[in-house]
């Protein structure tokens, strides 16, 4: 039962190599089927499925009143309650049959139905059925014990394996030594019946139900640790659902002792046959349990509200990791930015295969890359939804980050053009006021001289002296004006002038190392400014005996670096230093101010060129 | 004296052409661009001894003066020139005089109000002198220097080191103050030892070495 199907379709799943496949829809429930019947959802069942679940519900009830006719009138307490858990089973593995690589734990769970109608076939005292149930009257157990132990995995383990194969073997041939040394009366049934005696003998047969109860002590016994074992070594999801049907396992296997024991002693009051009810009852706990089981495999398959809830305002990779391992039970989960892609994380042939799902972008790239528990391959249908979910956000998140992107494009756009306006417009200023008010101003004096020189008049010479040094106040000042809105030289010699000319008109010694190419001219004005206002700090406040100016060019930045050997202490949210970060900052350049008390102060500037 | 000008500016042309008129000079030629002044002075007729140019002129408005004055030079080595400017700036000063050497002058337009002074520095620039305006030397040596080896001179010899700087011979730099020409001799070589720079043959090479010391002294440690 190990190789169905269902194992097979698990294996293809974990190796998928197109992992960001949407996944089916219902893919939780319908697996392709052998016989070509497709259950594509449990919501959208076809009445086929319940036309067959009904006849072969029916179908048992008849076997089932059948095998147990006369216990119907012996024992009616009892025939009930074997119905009732015959058809309980049956009905939990058709319903089990809808998961995806649970078929061979389905067909274990009919089987075990089956057999178990077939228990008290006895009761008709005649003919074959006593020994059958002698030497297969246990047989179901073996069928329950399989499905328990494997549930929901798509194979038992080897240890598990080799337990039920022993337990198999165990049932048949401890109880057919029993019949074959005793004979039908001395077993408690008509001699009628067909028993097949090889040696009627009381002591050996004797000796060998005390094996066979020592020999099923045994086995319960392991059972118990068996699924005690597997239940501490379950991680997940698989933990919360197997759990019912663990502890329904451990209740059959104490109800299955008891029983054994009233056998045993059966002048307890309860008496064989109470015990025989008594344990149908906890019999019946486990097809419920499965139930359970599959119901809430069902209900986590749907639980998402907490992680849409907490990756609903957009997340991040780490926000996500925390949002699926909560939502899937598993620790072990990673989401990973799609370049971080680990070798060991590629789908292969490989016994520690870890799921692997890619989410994409809608155009097909990359976002991230989930890599969780291979276990999680019997949840597809939560993990592919939970994944999605994820991928939702993340794609979210990342519209809302290019959507952020592109309006701060814009603002740099908008601010480059701003600065490249206003320049533009100090520039054109200051032609305007040099080329057009100061010549005429110079030509004007160039007059007044002439005019000067042909008169001989005393009082009128000394007008006109007047009127040239007035001219000559009024040219210096428009000068300094001029200068101040931009300087000319910055304009036609660059930086390096420009910054000699004003460590020429500044009472301090000024070292200069200045580079003498070129910038682009908001990039040369700024750096230009920015060496301005930190001089004129200096000059101003610092009491420096000195300062240098350093100014390197490479192809994408201009660096500077103004220093002076003076006080420190410079505020840089002052007036001046604050102006000048947002000049240096207007064409995407930073700039950094170092001023420790009585410790000079230094000023680094670095501006993208282009 | 023929004089060529070329300045964008109408009105401080005329100016400065009444100026230079009243003075005794004869401007042959009146352009608006280096362009223009060009096309003219080569076409034909004498050539004047000197031309006047505006260091800001179209189409460019920037350093536009030096390249005109370099391209007459080149074709014509025995133009004087004399670069106006409203810009102090010794950089401009030193590119014009590294690029042309001798006959060249750069003056603030300020100073052209002195028309007698003006045609006298264009008779020295024909002569073949190198003239600097004082207000940039007065500036180069007012700036500040960090161990400047300028403070080892004294004031007799700053005086003269300015004049050498302006582009004043020895003769020159004697009458202007009052000294005879060995004395100034004897004062040039001082200061020339205690800036450490080398004896030049001429005044011209000495007024670009001066210069290139001033500009760059507060460099030196």
């Amino acid at each position: 039962m190990e190789g169905d199907d269902g194992t097979v379709a698990l294996r293809s799943d974990l190796h998928q190599e197109s992992l960001a496949v949407p996944p089916e829809p219902g893919a939780l429930a319908g697996g392709p089927e052998p016989d070509g019947v497709r259950q594509p959802a449990r919501r959208s069942r076809p009445p086929r499925f319940y036309l067959l679940a009904a006849a072969a519900l029916a179908a048992l009830g008849c076997l089932d009143t059948l095998a147990q006719f006369p216990l119907w009138r012996q024992a009616p307490a009892l025939a009930t309650a074997n119905l009732v858990m015959s058809l309980a089973f049956i009905l939990t593995g058709l319903l089990l049959r809808q998961e995806r690589g649970q078929r061979g734990v389905a067909w274990a769970l009919i089987l075990a139905g089956v057999f178990r109608s077939l228990d008290f076939i006895d009761a008709w005292n005649t003919g074959p059925w006593p020994v059958y149930a002698v030497v297969f009257g246990g047989i179901d157990r073996v069928f329950g014990a399989y499905a328990v132990l494997r549930y929901p995995r798509p194979a038992l383990g080897r240890l598990e394996r080799i337990f039920v194969l022993t337990l198999t073997g165990w049932m048949v041939l401890s109880r057919s030594l029993v019949v074959v040394t005793t004979t039908a009366t001395s077993a408690g049934y008509p001699a009628s019946s067909w028993w097949p005696t090889i040696t009627a003998n009381e002591r050996l047969s004797g000796v060998l139900a005390v094996i066979q109860d020592a020999g099923d002590g045994v086995v319960v016994v392991v059972l118990v640790v068996l699924l005690v074992r597997r239940l501490v070594e379950t991680r997940g999801l698989d933990r919360i659902v197997i759990a019912p049907v663990i502890a329904a396992g451990l209740a059959a296997a104490a109800a299955t002792v008891v029983s054994a024991v009233a056998q045993a002693f059966s002048t307890i009051s309860v008496g064989p046959t109470g015990a025989y009810v008594a344990e149908s009852v906890v019999d019946v706990l486990l097809p419920v349990a499965f139930l359970v089981a599959v119901i809430q495999r069902g209900l986590l398959a749907r639980n998402l509200t907490g992680l849409s809830a907490q990756v609903a305002a957009g997340a991040d990779l780490g926000q996500i990791r925390h949002a699926l391992r909560e939502t899937l039970h598993d620790p072990t989960l990673e989401v990973l930015p799609p370049t971080a892609l680990p070798p060991t994380a590629r789908p292969g042939p490989r016994a520690d295969s870890r799921l692997v799902e890619v989410i994409r972008t809608d155009a097909g790239a990359p976002i991230a890359v989930v890599i969780a528990d291979a276990a999680l391959a019997r949840y597809r249908g939560l993990f592919d939804a939970a994944v999605r979910t994820s991928g939702l956000a993340l794609r979210n998140a990342q519209l809302q980050a290019e959507a952020a992107r592109a309006e701060l494009d814009s603002v740099r756009a908008s601010r480059a053009r701003i600065v490249a306006a206003a320049l533009a417009e100090r520039r054109r200023l200051e032609r305007d006021l040099h080329d057009g008010a100061q010549q005429r101003l110079l030509g004007l004096a160039a007059r007044l001289t002439v005019a000067m020189s042909r008169t001989s008049d005393p009082e009128a010479t000394a007008a006109f002296a007047g009127a040239r040094t007035e001219l000559g106040q009024v040219l210096a000042e428009l000068r300094d004006l001029a200068h101040g809105i931009h300087p000319a030289t910055l304009v036609q010699g660059g930086l390096a002038a420009a910054l000699e000319e004003v460590a020429e008109r500044l009472p301090l010694a000024i070292d200069l190392d200045v580079a003498p190419g070129r910038g682009p001219a908001e990039v040369e004005a700024a750096a230009y400014f920015a060496a301005c206002e930190a001089l004129t700090n200096t000059v101003k406040h610092a009491r420096a005996s000195q300062a240098s100016v350093v100014v390197r060019m490479t192809a994408s930045h201009l660096e500077m670096e103004v220093t002076d050997d003076g006080a420190g202490g410079a505020d840089p949210a002052g007036n001046g230093l604050a102006n000048l970060m947002d000049r240096v900052g207007a064409v995407d350049g930073e700039a950094i101010i170092d001023s420790p008390p009585a410790r000079g102060t230094r000023l680094w500037v670095r501006i993208p060129c282009g | 004296m023929r004089i060529a000008i070329a300045d964008d500016s109408t009105l401080f042309r005329s100016g400065l052409v009444l100026l230079l008129e009243a003075s005794g000079a004869q401007v042959a030629v009146q352009a608006s661009s280096g362009a223009e002044l060009i096309a003219r002075l080569f076409r034909s007729g004498p050539r004047p001894d000197a031309v006047i140019l505006d260091l800001r002129m179209p189409p460019t408005f920037t350093g536009e003066g030096i390249a005109v004055a370099t391209e007459i030079r080149a074709r014509d080595p025995g133009i004087g020139i004399l670069v106006l400017s409203t810009f102090a700036e010794a950089s401009y000063a030193s590119q014009l005089m590294d690029a042309l050497g001798y006959g060249v002058g750069y003056l603030l337009k300020d100073t052209v109000t002195d028309a007698g002074h003006l045609v006298s520095q264009l008779e020295r620039i024909v002569a073949g002198e190198t003239i600097l305006d004082p207000t940039i030397v007065r500036r180069l040596l007012q700036r500040k220097r960090s161990a400047s080896t300028i403070e080892s001179l004294n004031p007799r010899e700053r005086e003269v080191l300015a004049r050498m700087a302006e582009g004043r011979s020895n003769v020159g730099i004697a009458q202007d103050l009052h000294l005879s020409p060995r004395t100034v001799e004897a004062h040039v070589t001082s200061v020339f030892g205690k800036l450490g720079l080398e004896q030049t043959d001429t005044d011209n090479n000495r007024i670009r070495a001066v210069l290139a010391f001033l500009r760059s002294a507060g460099d030196r440690r």
